[in-house]
């Protein structure tokens, strides 16, 4: 019986040949990954202190700080708040990124997404790295354990393989493919379990989309996602691994909790009502839903290819007057390509508006939207309050979706303007 | 050491699959700080006299995947200031449970809870046992066991104490 890409992974960074599903562990994580956010960082540098008399973390360059938060800042307890982030950093000697986008993302981009690697972070959607084959978890508050210990108390899980098949239509997106998977699996079929997900119909989308997909597995009840690595992702994180290891694959006869075949050709935009990532529905059925605002962004977007079919529908048009559509791409990196290509004077003329990388949009910080207001959204939930008032809904759809509604100040389906 | 049995009434039971723990204090009173005025706030929407009619020890009990969505903490601060002293469901959402066990807030699944209780029944969480017991009705039910890291994290009462023992333990 072969192993799981997670069984191998855990097996290697515990240091206990073979492991199975349901075997506690102690893993040492190649990554230790947080975004500093007040009650977590600031409280485990301060428990660091007080409660464990820990002065110094070790081996500091498995740690990465990321100031993706509250980016920029708008009052001195924030600005407060990264100060004592730097600080933290600099007498730690641990790697801090500021300003250089949404984490997630950008973990990507530096490197930490090394295939095969074992990654932690508080936050659940750092299960994207999953992307690239890398075996990432968000522990909430237990990610104290990463900082006061070497390794962190695991049980294995078991996985749940879904193979894709097939390939989208125009103006369905990898998105489009999550909600479906949610739609036809259900909230809970991978609950405490890693969603791989593989098939002919994974290998054609983009490594963009995977990421997609696999960083909201949270919403089946995974604790994380990943895809084997294929010649894609490999040519992506090559020249950008942070650590030497072997890649590793799920085994052709590794065991699974379950097998699900997915046909994606089929398949139609979708909108997730709110209040749930659950309520998930076709977009064709529910047209014409009045909305005020849109939001291209998040770690689950406002990538390369949603800011370019976002570009796509608005070049020659106009966002309907009244309209507040915010178009944020994810990393300064995604950013600057975005302006090279063409694409952000094309959304700016249309009526976007446009800023820096931030996650500040998906949480309500900013663009905080008010009472009866609706909004469509790329984010990566639609619980109330998300995105300000708890009496404004959020209708999350793709990024050819919202581009599409901010036209038109209400939920239409994308395909007719592409 | 091992983890003391539970034994109180049942002071609600949510129906509902993937339910919202956010609801129990309310969305809009997430930013509230203070313990006395956010647990005042419990549970208001689905029994106004709630907060009078508990006493310490009593449990919620719950459906499947409890605790689904982006799972906030008040909510719970505000029941376990109340007495609830834990939450039996169906099945729990992975987030909140990992999030709840950290701060030290029993959680037990125990699939079939749903069709044995009803409002105000005694129950017994028997840890030793792996067994929920409906005393007002005469039923068991086995409990799904606890993970070792997770009984000991519930044992010590929480993430910190777990990690002082463990860690002390460790060097000694």
């Amino acid at each position: 019986m072969g192993y799981t890409l997670a069984e191998k992974v855990l097996a290697r960074v515990s240091g206990v040949p073979g492991v199975r599903a349901g075997q506690e562990v102690m893993a040492k994580p190649d990554f230790v990954i947080v975004y500093d956010f007040p009650g977590y960082t600031d409280v485990i540098f301060r428990q660091m202190k007080e409660d464990f008399g820990i002065d110094r973390v070790a081996e500091p360059e498995r740690y990465a700080i990321f100031i993706d938060h509250m980016v920029p800042v708008a009052t001195p307890a924030e600005e407060q708040l990264h100060i004592q982030t730097r600080n933290w950093c600099a007498e730690q000697s641990v790697p801090l990124y500021e300003r250089r986008g949404i984490g997630h993302q950008v973990s990507a981009e530096l490197g930490y997404a090394t295939p095969g690697a074992f990654a932690v972070h508080f936050d659940g959607h750092i299960s994207q790295l999953g992307a690239f084959g890398t075996l990432a978890i968000g522990l909430r508050r237990n990610i104290l354990e990463a900082f006061v210990r070497e390794r962190v108390s695991l049980k294995v899980p078991q996985t749940t393989r879904i193979n894709l098949h097939g390939t989208l239509q125009k103006g369905v997106m990898a998105r489009d493919v999550f909600h479906h998977i949610v739609r036809v699996l259900g909230p809970s079929a991978c609950r405490f379990q890693v969603m791989e997900v593989g098939g002919p119909g994974l290998a054609s989308l983009s490594i963009e989309g995977r990421q997609v997909i696999c960083g909201l597995a949270m919403f089946t009840g995974a604790i994380t996602a990943v895809c084997n690595p294929d010649e894609v992702t490999l040519a992506y994180t090559h020249s950008r691994n942070r650590i030497s290891i072997d890649p590793v694959t799920s085994d052709p006869d590794a065991s699974y909790a379950a097998v699900h075949d997915i046909d994606i050709s089929n398949l139609s935009p979708i909108i997730v009502l709110p209040p749930n990532p659950a309520n998930t529905r076709d977009l064709v059925d529910h047209l014409g839903i009045e909305v005020q605002s849109g939001y291209l962004g998040s770690c689950a977007s406002g990538r390369l290819e949603d800011l370019r079919i976002a570009a796509q529908i608005l070049k020659g048009r106009r966002v309907k007057d009244g309209f507040s559509l915010h178009v944020i791409p994810t990393s300064q990196d995604i950013m600057s390509k975005a302006a090279s290509e063409g694409l952000i004077s094309t959304l700016v003329e249309a009526g976007a508006f446009t800023s820096s990388p931030s996650c500040d949009y998906c949480f309500g910080r900013i663009a905080t939207m008010g009472p009866g207001q609706k909004a469509v959204s790329t984010g990566t939930l639609n619980v109330p309050g998300r995105m300000g008032s708890p009496d404004s809904e959020i209708f999350l759809v793709n990024a050819a979706a919202v581009a599409a509604a901010a036209i038109e100040g209400r939920t239409v389906d994308p395909r007719k303007y592409l | 050491m091992s983890l003391a049995n539970l034994n109180g009434r049942v002071a609600w039971i949510f129906t509902e699959e993937n339910f919202d723990v956010d609801l129990i204090v309310g969305v809009k009173n997430m930013k509230i700080t203070d313990i006395k005025e956010l647990s005042a706030l419990a549970m208001q929407t689905y029994d106004p006299d709630f907060v009078s009619l508990i006493r310490a020890g009593d449990l919620i009990v719950g459906g499947a995947n409890f605790g689904y969505g982006h799972p906030h903490y008040p909510s719970l601060r505000a029941l376990r200031h109340l007495g609830i002293s834990g939450i039996v469901a169906e099945s729990f959402s992975p987030g909140f449970w990992r999030g709840e066990i950290s701060m030290g807030t029993p959680l037990i699944s125990c699939p079939g809870i749903l069709g044995a209780v009803q409002r105000w029944d005694e129950i017994v969480v028997d840890w030793a046992k792996s067994a929920v017991r409906n005393l007002t009705r005469a039923v068991t039910l086995p409990l799904e066991p606890l993970s070792s890291g997770d009984h000991a994290m519930l044992e010590s009462g929480g993430l910190v104490p777990y990690l002082k023992r463990d860690l002390q333990s460790a060097s000694a």
